[in-house]
């Protein structure tokens, strides 16, 4: 199980954060992201030595001064729940993605692509470049004299 | 721990965490990630100090970011348990200095 899953589960749920400043922030969880950035609400800050405290609407925490998150003991067991009905879902959309691409792109689509690539591409440095109409490696050197 | 590097062989075991700041923690290990974020489970942290016992403080379910980790390690379960925390007395560990 992943941190950041369990956190995005803990949505919703009350939490206690403290920061690498020895800050306290005690809160809902409203939303998260990737960095750990956290979104809460209904908080109340108490400072490192625990003799003063703030209370706000709202607050938003960057990820990175976070040193660790208290989050209820029961949402592990949510988590759990999400995971397994997300990997009953998964398996038959990939097949049927995968199975479409191939049968239309086929014999006849490939090269097709493959050529226009080749020449969208050298035609794009010849003119970034000095030299125009010869191939890829003499439009690719004429873009980097250009640049110097 | 069996083989190969990283924590994956620790998931679902008892570890012992020493983060950044010099404190003990002890609890299951239940997930981690590329950042060294941790889950931790029925986690407790252990507070040494040279005049009494150790205290153990229940803290539950807990993330703790990576970047405040130090050390991870695994907890001999047996070796633990015929331990008497309130018996031992030690310093406690000074924070990590960058």
């Amino acid at each position: 199980m992943l941190p950041l899953s369990l956190l995005k589960t803990a949505q919703g749920h009350p939490m206690l954060v403290e920061l690498k400043n020895g800050e306290t922030y005690n809160g809902h969880l409203v939303n998260c992201d990737t960095w750990m950035n956290i979104h809460l609400r209904e908080v109340i800050c108490t400072s490192k030595d625990g003799d003063r405290f703030w209370r706000m609407p709202e607050c938003y925490i960057r990820g990175n001064t976070i040193k660790y998150l208290r989050v209820p003991d029961e949402v592990i067991d949510k988590v759990q729940e999400e995971s397994k009905s997300r990997t009953d879902r998964k398996p038959p959309g990939v097949g049927r993605g995968r199975g479409r691409g191939g049968s239309q792109d086929g014999p006849g689509g490939r090269p097709a692509k493959g050529i226009g690539r080749g020449f969208d591409e050298g035609g794009a440095r010849g003119q970034g470049g000095s030299r125009g109409g010869r191939g890829g490696l003499g439009g690719s050197r004429g873009a980097g004299r250009g640049r110097g | 721990m069996s083989a190969g590097p990283g924590l994956e062989s620790l998931v679902d075991q008892t570890i012992s965490v020493i983060t950044n700041d010099g404190r003990n923690i002890v609890g299951i290990l239940k997930g981690f990630d590329q950042a060294t974020n941790i889950i931790l489970d029925e986690s407790h942290e252990r507070v040494y100090s040279t005049k009494e016992g150790v205290q153990q403080l229940v803290l539950g379910l807990y993330i703790i970011r990576g970047d405040n980790i130090s050390v991870v390690g695994e907890l001999d379960e047996e070796l633990d348990s015929s331990l008497d925390l309130s018996k031992l007395r030690a310093h406690p560990l000074k924070p990590v200095i960058h």
